[in-house]
């Protein structure tokens, strides 16, 4: 058994990026359920969409440009369980 | 490429837009009826040659909730621009044609005069605005140790330490409005004169 994984999303609040904010956690939520610590929203500004995936910055509006696709972050959070599992 | 009459003309007139906005609509109006235009600057708008603008723009962009509402001041005291207003992410020949870099950076306003000849393209916010907001946002970190790193994520700051640091960078992009608008107004301004 893993240890749980937590996921961080930073968005920008000024912006109006709750729905992709929504949309990330919801599809986590579903498809990980107990899998997960806990799923942190943060709002925030400076047009910020960063997640955080046990610590590791996943995705980054500054850096990778855009929304990441849910399923982009849900193949990170296997990824950690997986570490976790290893571990 | 370049663009049309015909495809010009199928962006939403301004006021338009404003009704379809999802989100922000409030805080745009706001801005765009607190923009402060001197006369002198109204005056340098309405003596220009009349152009169609093409705004490229999405209602969620902090530059474009900053940018947008000024243009369509001007435009709407001055009487002579033409804007026809595109969303970014529902028409890529036009985005493809006002890249920024490698980035599709918005909001994008687009001059042309009456043969669709492109006399000038405005993006994002001035440079001015970049340099200094990158200089004022570096002293809000330094005036608290709590606030850390300049870099340092924000998800990584305790709660209330946070919510300082928010108040202290709304306070800093507050006061640099007017310097912002300024720039706006005369970098629009100079391509306006320069299609005379």
């Amino acid at each position: 058994m893993s240890a749980p994984v937590r996921v961080t999303i930073t968005y920008c609040a000024e912006c109006g990026y709750e729905t992709q904010a929504l949309d990330v956690a919801g599809a986590l939520m579903t498809e990980f359920g107990t899998r997960l610590a806990a799923v942190e929203i943060i709002p925030w500004a400076e047009g910020t969409f960063d997640v955080r995936v046990a610590d590791e910055l996943v995705h980054s509006m500054v850096r990778d440009g855009g929304f990441p696709h849910p399923s982009d972050v849900a193949l990170s959070v296997h990824d950690a369980l997986a570490r976790n599992r290893d571990a | 490429m370049g663009v049309t009459r015909e495809r010009f003309e199928q962006g939403m007139t301004y006021d338009e837009y404003k009704s379809q906005m999802t989100r922000n609509r409030e805080k745009f109006e706001e801005n765009e009826r607190t923009v402060v235009l001197p006369p002198a600057d109204l005056d340098a708008f309405r003596n220009a040659r009349p152009l169609h603008v093409l705004v490229l723009t999405e209602d969620w962009c902090g530059d474009a909730l900053a940018n947008v509402p000024t243009l369509g001041r001007i435009a709407r005291e001055a009487g002579n621009l033409d804007l026809r207003v595109f969303l970014r992410d529902q028409n890529e020949d036009l985005t493809t044609q006002f890249m920024n870099g490698e980035y599709r950076s918005i909001p994008v306003f687009a001059f042309f005069d009456d043969q669709f000849r492109e006399v000038g393209r405005w993006i994002e916010r001035p440079a001015a605005v970049t340099e200094l907001r990158k200089k004022r946002r570096a002293e809000v970190f330094v005036s608290d140790p709590r606030f850390g790193s300049v870099d340092a994520p924000a998800d990584q700051l305790p709660d209330g330490v946070r919510g300082d640091l928010t108040a202290a960078l709304q306070k800093m992009r507050d006061e640099m409005r007017p310097f912002a608008d300024g720039e706006v107004v005369r970098e629009l301004k100079e391509i306006v004169a320069r299609a005379a």
